[in-house]
């Protein structure tokens, strides 16, 4: 059963990209419509001359540091909100509100603000990485037994103390599952501010150029629909490193959490 | 500080303070926020002293006032027929997947892989593609949306079907409902919850490929409005296309929660988590 399982969406793949290969080729198709062999080349082609390499690292290390700024900004403000009620109730209505503002409407202000040179894109990411901290960490930090921490109180504790040692630890796995959540937002966000600031700023590679930008000079400038769907592929293979990537760091931290 | 010692007893009634009451003072808290960041905004824009680089909250909302009776009314009409024509899309292709491979096992085993290779891409990276594909116009922020909206949509709808206790329809069957009454009397509505909770995941992340899409590859809606006003310089105008799609966004989301509310008062708010 379990072979069989597996066999048929392998067989159906299997033709399905035979049959798209042969298609594309017989009726001389090559320059409007991606094939397999085609996508192959373009990897073997961008893999040589570095491109593919350089720009993934590039966009990757933007994701890096937005979400090390939006750690560091939404984890605080969050446990102060879950922890402390009045602040919580004052406070969500507006993060709320910037919430729904999509990440990348802010391409205008933020290419105001902070140029053309990747930093723009690094702002669009961190305001995405952003907002699921806060709203996990509120959340993690709201459903604390109040008993643990009026006992840790009892105890002697002092206020710090009992942050440390028992809102944040009870708290985590709430953050963790933020983290996920957020990596995953901000992976998807670097790529479209990237392609905007691509189609929008002509400015000739200057920068550190991202996935996105090699994405709209594949399109504009050198009309490569192989190297497209090649650039989509990477993009989802990342994605999909990241959330095992995300899971294995959540098991390790917290085990107790099935 | 009465504050706190009055959230302390949050569920039950707290003494000298009626629920009217409660719920001004909340009313207050939110207004003394908002208060709070538009003073904020205000000192910022007045600290920078270009009103191009940081307009005041004033400048724009009296941009905003200038573009309700102007260009906006089209753009949000735009985006709203973009939004309405892809969602629907992909709510109807979702759920007839979802329909499809729960319910014969040879498609499933076809149609799950699928879902699973397609799903890390994101709506994002079809973006050239479907420039490429459709030329710069309306097509391509529906298709986005087509696409962002599938996914959420229809991996709730199978979760919420597979949930479905056994014993129910072992029940219902013993009783002698025929197949059809089964599906219409215990799977659907035992599955509903998780249906919708997958309609608004679908609408959030709908939301955000629209206002992506519009931005690169759309020639109407808020998005392309954006980069127009940039074109100009007119910032304040900027902001408050950004302020439309944040309040937008902030009303179809509350105004789901609530139908979710009201259509499932029996169950708790049953969302599967959006990333698994």
């Amino acid at each position: 059963m379990t072979s069989r399982r597996a066999f048929l969406p392998l067989a159906f793949f299997t033709v399905a990209i035979l049959v798209w290969q042969t298609a594309v080729v017989h009726y001389g198709q090559r320059a409007t419509y991606p094939y397999p062999m085609g996508v192959v080349d373009a990897a073997v082609r961008t893999i040589e001359d570095g491109s593919l390499v350089a720009s993934t690292s590039n966009s990757l290390l933007r994701v890096l540091i937005g979400f090390a700024i939006g750690a560091a900004c939404g984890i605080p403000l969050g446990v102060l909100m879950g922890f402390v009620r009045p602040i919580g109730r004052a406070v969500s209505p507006i993060v709320d509100s910037l919430r729904s503002i999509a990440p990348i409407a802010w391409i205008p202000m933020a290419l105001l603000w902070l140029g053309i040179r990747g930093n723009a894109a690094l702002f669009i990411v961190t305001y995405a990485a952003f907002f699921p901290f806060v709203l996990n960490a509120a959340q993690g930090a709201r459903l604390i037994d109040r008993n643990l921490v009026n006992a840790a109180r009892a105890l002697g504790a002092s206020r710090a103390l009992v942050v440390r040692s028992v809102v944040l630890p009870s708290a985590l796995p709430a953050i963790l599952t933020g983290a996920r959540v957020s990596m995953a937002f901000a992976w998807g966000s670097i790529i479209a501010a990237e392609l905007a600031m691509g189609i929008k700023v002509t400015s000739g590679g200057s920068g550190a150029v991202g996935l996105g930008q090699l994405m709209v000079s594949t399109l504009y400038v050198r009309r490569d629909v192989n190297g497209l769907v090649l650039y989509m592929i990477v993009i989802g293979i990342i994605s999909l490193c990241i959330d095992l990537a995300m899971r294995r760091l959540q098991r390790s931290l917290t085990p107790w959490r099935t | 500080m009465a504050n706190a010692t009055h959230s302390a007893v949050a569920p039950a009634p707290a003494i000298g303070v009626g629920p009217t009451a409660r719920r001004l003072l909340r009313g207050l808290e939110v207004l003394v926020a908002l208060a709070v960041v538009v003073a904020l905004w205000q000192a910022a824009s007045v600290a920078v002293g270009n009103s191009t680089l940081l307009p005041s909250p004033l400048r724009v909302l009296h941009a905003w006032i200038d573009l309700l009776h102007a260009d906006l009314r089209e753009d949000i009409l735009a985006s709203l027929l973009h939004l309405g024509l892809g969602y629907a899309l992909g709510v109807a292709v979702g759920l007839l997947l979802a329909a499809v491979s729960t319910r014969f096992a040879v498609l499933e085993a076809i149609i799950d892989p699928l879902v699973e290779l397609l799903r890390p891409i994101s709506a994002i990276a079809w973006i050239p593609l479907a420039i490429l594909m459709f030329g710069i116009s309306a097509k391509v922020p529906v298709f986005l949306i087509f696409y962002a909206s599938v996914f959420p949509i229809f991996v709730n709808t199978v979760a919420g079907v597979k949930q479905v206790d056994p014993r129910l329809v072992h029940a219902a069957e013993m009783l002698g409902a025929s197949s059809r009454m089964i599906l219409t009397h215990v799977v659907m509505p035992a599955a509903l919850p998780y249906v919708l909770a997958g309609a608004r995941l679908s609408l959030g992340v709908a939301w955000m490929a629209m206002v992506a899409a519009e931005l690169t590859g759309s020639d109407a809606g808020l998005g392309w409005r954006l980069f127009w006003y940039q074109e100009f310089f007119a910032m304040d105008k900027v902001m408050a296309v950004i302020l439309t799609i944040g309040v937008l966004g902030y009303l179809f989301d509350t105004l789901l929660r609530a139908l979710q509310a009201r259509i499932t008062r029996w169950s708790p708010d049953s969302a599967v988590d959006e990333t698994r």
